[in-house]
């Protein structure tokens, strides 16, 4: 059985999803395949039985990018969710839109000195989101020197953005943009709660602690459109609907075998079950070595696949979901609070401490946790008597000491309840259901390399021009008409959109061969 | 009370200030630098603690030193003599080691014998670490160039190094970013299989920092400490015969045949500024010294905010030098052995023992180490990077006795006893407890290390401030992080070694391009004062 | 005391498998660094040796040689994705000359490629590959096996090479230039070599050295056989038109800057290229200089004047440096002044007149700066029929 495409895009996620909208909203035949049942990929709605459903592993919308909207038509009734930075004081403290205070509704002693750090972040935050919508920039691709005029435009640009900044912004920036996001807050802020939500915001799905240089790059990357995290009402599905609606055709259920290849070009691809499909280009959103190595790696210079292999890809993010039978106490917070994004980091040094055992392979004793109850904006989510507590736990392993046996899998799931219970008094009475995936669970569903959150580090030597390695950075992968549209490729991760749509831009600008 | 009137004054003879010193002296400025302690070098020094021995108790060994200088300044006349020395050496706990040979078909030998692979491995290792020095090393005797300014200097050196960066070609500027961005311990594991051959490179990167070996930014760490040479051998390190103090003694005497003036013993009270310029020093002892032109060779912490008004400096300049990470990561053991201890693994008479020795095995041993610090303890498994100077230098122990000199990472500043975390955790029982930890690890090389000590200095983070003045022991007066290398060292705006004061300069390591008894620090701040002083021709040229 | 460990590694040069013979014989006392074996450069005289090349047969170990095993199903797919030509066209029982380059496309070796079978490869080079070769290997079905310290091999050249093997008992009467045959259990012999001439390479495990040695030596007598060091061979490889790493090309991976490296076209191996056979390493850079056109060619001078021309800046029209001269020498057999050179394009190849040489003579203590014009060849300097004549004669 065969089929011709102009277009095939390899794996439903939203980078997936959102090349093969722009793609066939320019009328291309495209064709996304995917390998489990269903659209979506980390964001996924999953139904955990007994009425309840939720986001099984992304749950919040970060930075969808406009140009990602402009150009896929996805549209989303985001609600902007507080940020509630839990204290095991009981002094909680929320943040919204860029201020501070207390959950209790007074003035933090600490708001000024947020504000001003926070209203600054962003404003660099901004300075380089423009760097998302475009390519990376290079000095040259290969012998084509007259190209690098134009490929440093994007540069030059931000060079002068940065120069309207003013000065002082300038050196700041400049002082900033590459140092660790620990000393940042620490420098502005004394360390409890709300310097741990922001250590937190910056490291969670990576591997590294906040003390490590490039964690404020990667703080700045997650503020990029400068607003509050969001839930999307309904859940993530409208990059599948856009996706269809434009046109493509999807197909679910069955994986890529391989990516077939003659004469230096793509010819399309073939399968598990056997089924080939043909087309001009081929995109894959799938980790970036995983995507050499389905067209094999006779097909790319060494020192590609070496740097490939070398990738860091360790993903130190698990998922537990519970279904609740009802919303648990938490003392200390409003209705509206609980249904925000609840933050378990004590401190910037709670969160560097939990960083330390996942370097030698064993998961924090005291968990770092992101847990938000969607159900609780968005009651369609559930029927009556059910609520889903969606918690992303750091750090963990992707492949701990001794393997994921049933008893380091319960121990860590007892531990983040336990660590959630502090806040949550009788909450571990309501669980009606758990579901607890690792690092290596998520890989499994999913293909992100090592489970990581961004399909790997967003270390500085593995973002813009070095993302996913050097060499690789500007989606087209080495085979002619083969591009790489997902996480890994510029300019990451989180549920932005960015590569897939550069991607699909990129093979637009270079055509596609009949 | 005496008050002298001098063209420059100089606080601090450390061998960036004596550097500085030398470059004035000899444009013909009357100048003057004092000095708190009874000894010029600051942390370059000889010092004699035990009879019949000398102890290099800072710095310990000689590479940075830059060439351009030492023949500006004519310092082999002046008794520097630097000698390369060979190899080193990790031990493991099984009687094994690791050997880093002198001779390349020694060492190609040794790499195959812990990995075949890893000898290729080496070879494009050390390529990439050569590429990086031959890139860096032009900008050593350079200001570092201001992106935020438009004054034609500065975009001078940034053209400068946008014509560097682009000669390397889009591929390597890649790898360059990279190199510069990542960490070493990942650097070391794209590159090797051994885990030995990985933790005895992985040294070089964290030595002086407060950062693991998984932390981004070690891979420069590591760069810093290659881009030095021996006679133009890149990346080799030597012994100062005498110990280091030869290099102060020799900077010390070129500057008073200059025609400038020494005075030790006489610490610095506070710079005196009218009018938003400086005029001259006050001394603890009450002197006064006049002078339009005044240096200081402290770091910017112990100058900003020890000795000098606040009321004088911008408020955002003062949080500035605040926030300026100068972190306290290291100890130091200076010893005087009976003998040539013991060690078992080594054939006899090999010559990697006349290098640096060491006994960490593997790069998460190196990062539990820095885990440790975090927490405000020493590393129970410590990093250490340990001599026998004695062996090459006879001048450094008496006959058939020998001097060894160990660097060790990592120590806190602000050791946490009880849950405190202070400074003045720092005593006798700490400091014994701290050397005892060493010695324990020092075991895994020399059984009979215990035996062979007749004396030993131990200097502690907390030490090494009180006597040298250096913050919290920090061998760097400053980390070396993107945020404090370059245009942002030590506070943006001010790489240029000026100050908000006029006429007051930055002339230490808390400058660019940083530490390590480099002296490139007090050469270029020395241009840039004779530049603004109207004799920027009385500078040799020393930029190659 | 505690027990000290049974051995070090060795510093130094280390002796190779045929050591003892070679010094036995060696009267000049000259050694030289070969990948750390001590390897002759003069056993007596480099004159003598050199003509026993052309005129008899001579004896080379050429042990220190990097040898690379590669065996499995996917060998030839994976050394096709390293080396430049298409290795599906080398015969069983076969050697061909390959490059292979990195991903700029510039050259990172050359050597001699030995299909042992179907399935099973020998890459012979000057350079360390092994680190390459795994790196290659990954996601092959293969095993690459570093048989540097293990397979010896001795270089046989001259015009009574032939009859010295077959006094040997060795018959290699039916081979043809670059065949490989197995004569005998664990005997490898390819008719190879770097002279340009007749001439045979045996391969055979490191402790048959020896006997391999003595067998052939005491064939050779009638036939003049001579042991040689690398002076000599280095003369006959320059008349024969062979480059040489690190002389006439600088390996990129052991090149500092990264510019330096050079291009197959640049070295004059455009045809050794084969962009029709799928991807290789380099492949899609080696298009852009394709395209774009060499930046150097190396190329093959005949030297105005008798003095040997070695590092020689090379004009046009004696004004402009255009090049220089990669390996010069006096060839005693052309009776001309020869040397390989690399030139800037498109001088060596669509300019090729008015070029000079600036050679400068120490005579007796007195420089003499001398431009002599330079001619570009297209052959080599030393071309025999004998060198392919199958069955070979005793010539």
């Amino acid at each position: 059985m065969s089929a011709r495409f102009d277009v095939i895009v390899i794996g439903a996620g939203h980078n997936g999803l959102t090349a093969a909208t722009v793609l066939a909203r320019k009328g291309k035949r495209v064709c996304v395949v995917e390998k489990a049942a269903q659209a979506g990929g980390m964001a996924r709605m999953t139904d955990f039985g007994g009425g309840a459903t939720g986001p099984e592993i992304a749950h919040l919308l970060y930075n969808l990018s406009p140009a990602v909207a402009k150009d896929t038509g996805v549209a989303f009734d985001a609600q902007p969710l507080p940020t509630i930075a839990l204290s095991p004081d009981g002094f909680h403290a929320e943040i919204r839109g860029g201020t501070l205070r207390r959950a209790e509704g007074t003035l933090h002693p600490d708001a000024s000195a947020f504000e001003a750090l926070d209203a600054r972040l962003v404003r660099f935050a901004a300075l380089l989101g423009q760097l998302s919508d475009k390519p990376p920039p290079t000095i040259a691709e290969g012998l084509a020197s007259m190209a690098s005029l134009r490929d440093l435009g994007g540069l030059a640009k931000l060079g002068l953005n940065l120069k309207r900044l003013g000065r002082d912004d300038m050196r700041e920036f400049l002082r900033i943009v590459l140092s660790n996001a620990y000393d940042l807050l620490l420098d502005e802020l004394p360390d409890g709660p709300v310097a741990g939500a922001l250590a937190a915001d910056a490291v969670r799905g990576a591997f590294s602690g906040p003390r490590a240089p490039g964690s404020v790059f990667t703080l700045m990357y997650r503020m990029g459109q400068g607003c509050d995290a969001a839930w999307p009402m309904g859940g993530f599905g409208a990059f599948e609907g856009a996706a269809t609606g434009a046109g493509a055709t999807l197909r679910c259920g069955t994986g890529v075998a391989s990516v077939d290849v003659e004469g230096d070009r793509v010819q399309g691809v073939t399968l598990e079950d056997g089924t080939v499909l043909q087309a001009g280009a081929v995109l894959s959103s799938l980790g970036a070595e995983a995507t050499m190595q389905l067209a094999g790696p006779a097909h790319f210079d060494i020192e590609a696949t070496r740097r490939l292999r070398n990738m860091r890809t360790k993903g130190t993010a698990a998922k537990l979901n519970l279904v609740l039978s009802d919303v648990p106490d938490m003392p200390g917070l409003s209705d509206a609070q609980k249904a925000g994004r609840l933050i378990v980091a004590p401190s910037a040094a709670h969160v560097e401490r939990a960083f330390d055992p996942v370097k030698y392979g064993r998961a924090s004793d005291a968990p770092v946790i992101e847990a938000v109850m969607p159900s609780l904006t968005d009651p369609s989510l559930c029927g009556q008597g059910r609520q889903v507590l969606s918690a992303i736990v750091s750090y963990v392993p992707f492949a701990p000491e001794g393997g994921w046996t049933p008893a380091v899998r319960d121990d860590l799931t007892a531990r983040a309840i336990d660590t959630l219970e502090t806040y949550m008094p009788g909450l571990s009475g309501l669980i009606i259901h758990q579901t607890l995936l690792t690092p290596d669970d998520i890989a499994a569903a999913t293909g992100a390399p090592g489970g990581h959150w961004h399909h790997g580090e967003m270390g500085i030597d593995q973002v813009l021009t070095v993302r996913p390695v050097n060499g690789l950075s500007r989606y087209a992968f080495g085979i002619g008409g083969y591009y790489l549209c997902g996480a890994s490729a510029h300019p990451g991760g989180n549920v932005t959109g960015s590569p897939g749509r550069n991607a699909a831009r990129r093979l637009l600008t270079d055509g596609i061969p009949a | 009370m005496t008050v002298q009137t001098y063209d420059a004054i100089i606080v601090g003879a450390g061998h960036n200030g004596l550097t500085t010193g030398c470059y004035l002296a000899k444009a013909g400025l009357k100048t003057l630098i004092v000095e708190k302690n009874d000894w010029i070098g600051g942390a370059a020094v000889s010092r004699s603690l035990h009879e019949g021995w000398t102890y290099s108790n800072c710095s310990y060994v000689c590479s940075l030193l830059r060439r351009e200088i030492v023949r500006d300044l004519e310092l082999p006349r002046f008794g520097l003599q630097v000698i390369p020395y060979e190899g080193g050496a990790t031990f493991t706990r099984d009687n094994d080691y690791f050997a880093y040979m002198s001779d390349h078909n020694a060492l190609e030998r040794e790499i195959a014998r812990h990995s075949p692979r890893d000898v290729d491995a080496y070879a494009r290792f050390s390529q990439t670490v050569m590429r990086q020095c031959r890139f860096i090393r032009p900008f050593l005797l350079r200001n570092a160039p201001d992106p935020t300014s438009l004054h034609p200097r500065d975009l001078g050196e940034l053209a400068f190094l946008v014509k560097q960066a682009h000669g390397l070609g889009a591929k390597e500027l890649g790898e360059t970013i990279r190199f510069w961005t990542m960490s070493i311990g990942d650097f070391l594991d794209e590159h090797f299989e051994s885990d030995l051959i990985k933790a005895h490179l992985a040294g070089s990167g964290i030595i002086g920092t407060g950062l693991g070996v998984y932390s981004p930014g070690t891979a420069y760490v590591l760069l810093h400490h290659y881009m030095g040479d021996v006679d133009g051998a890149i990346g080799a390190w030597g012994f100062a015969r005498g110990g280091m103090g030869a290099i102060s003694r020799a900077l010390g005497l070129a500057f008073e045949e200059a025609g400038g003036t020494i005075r030790t013993g006489s610490g610095l009270d506070s710079f005196r500024v009218r009018d938003g310029k400086v005029i001259g020093v006050a001394l603890e002892n009450g002197d006064t010294f006049d002078a339009p032109i005044v240096a200081s060779n402290m770091d910017v912490k112990r100058t900003f905010l020890h000795h000098v008004d606040p009321a004088d400096v911008p408020e955002d300049f003062t949080k500035a030098v605040k926030r300026f990470k100068i972190r306290g990561s290291s100890a130091k053991l200076n010893i005087a052995l009976d003998r040539m201890p013991e060690f078992p693994a080594a054939p006899e008479g090999a010559p990697f023992l006349r290098g640096d020795l060491h006994c960490s095995t593997s790069l998460a041993e190196l990062e539990r180490g820095y885990d440790d610090w975090k927490d405000g303890r020493w590393s129970a498994e410590p990093y250490f990077d340990m001599l026998i100077p004695s062996q090459i230098d006879p001048t450094m122990a008496p006959p058939g006795k020998h001097m060894m000199t160990v660097f060790v990472q990592y120590a806190p500043y602000d050791l946490k006893v009880d849950g405190v975390r202070s400074g003045r955790n720092w005593n006798d029982t700490t400091r014994a407890a701290l050397a005892n930890c060493v010695y324990d690890k020092m075991e895994q090389a020399m059984p009979d290390i215990r035996q062979r000590i007749v004396h030993a200095e131990v200097r502690t983070p907390l030490d090494i401030e009180s006597e040298v003045g250096l913050t919290e022991g920090n061998i760097f007066q400053g980390e070396l992080t993107f945020d404090q290398l370059l245009f942002n060292r030590p506070v943006p705006g001010y790489s240029d070694y000026s100050t908000p004061i006029e006429g007051l300069f930055m002339v230490g390591s808390s400058s660019h391009p940083g530490g390590g008894v480099m002296a490139a620090p007090g050469a270029n701040a020395a241009r840039e004062i004779l530049r603004r002083a109207g004799k920027g021709r009385a500078m040799p040229k020393v930029a190659a | 005391m505690t027990q000290r460990p049974a051995s070090t590694v060795p510093i130094g040069l280390i002796p190779g498998p045929f050591h003892d013979r070679l010094d036995a014989l060696s009267h000049a006392r000259g050694w030289m660094d070969w990948a750390g074996y001590m390897s002759p450069t003069v056993l007596d005289t480099a004159e003598f040796e050199y003509f026993a090349i052309r005129n008899q047969a001579t004896l080379f170990d050429i042990s220190p040689m990097h040898k690379y095993r590669v065996t499995g199903p996917e060998a030839p797919a994976m050394i096709n994705r390293v080396v430049t030509r298409d290795v599906r066209r080398i015969g069983e029982g076969r050697v061909g000359y390959a490059l292979w380059c990195d991903e700029e496309g510039m050259l990172i070796d050359d050597g001699t490629l030995f299909r042992i079978s179907d399935t099973e490869f020998r890459l012979c080079c000057q350079e360390r590959m092994f680190g390459w070769l795994l790196d290659a290997a990954d996601g092959f079905d293969v095993a690459v096996t570093d048989e540097s310290d293990t397979v010896a091999g001795l270089s046989l050249q001259g015009p009574t090479s032939f009859s010295v093997l077959k006094d040997a008992g060795l018959d290699v009467a039916d081979m043809k230039p670059f065949d490989l045959r197995e004569v005998e259990p664990d005997l490898w012999i390819s008719r190879t070599g770097f002279t340009g001439d007749l001439g045979y390479e045996l391969w055979m495990p490191w402790e048959a050295a020896l006997a391999l040695w003595d067998r052939l030596w005491a064939a050779g007598g009638h036939w003049g056989l001579r042991a040689i060091g690398y002076d000599a061979l280095h003369i006959a490889r320059i008349e024969a038109g062979f480059m040489a790493a690190g002389m006439d090309f600088q390996p990129v991976h052991a090149a500092l800057r990264l510019h330096r490296g050079r291009t197959p076209f640049e070295l004059g191996f455009g045809r050794m290229v084969d962009f029709d056979k799928g991807h290789f390493n380099g492949r899609r850079a080696l298009l852009s200089h394709r395209d774009y056109g060499a930046r150097t060619h190396l190329v093959k001078l005949d030297i105005g004047g008798f003095k040997p021309a070695q590092d020689a800046l090379i004009y046009h029209r004696k004004r402009r440096e255009v090049g220089h001269v990669t390996s010069g020498v006096w060839s005693p057999t052309a009776k001309r002044n020869i040397a390989l050179a690399e030139l800037k394009a498109p001088f060596g190849d669509s300019k090729t007149s008015d070029l000079w040489a600036e050679i400068y003579v120490n005579e007796e203590g007195r420089w003499n700066r001398r431009m002599v014009p330079v001619t570009v060849e297209s052959k080599p300097f030393f071309i025999n029929d004998r060198a392919r004549a199958t069955p070979p004669g005793a010539f």
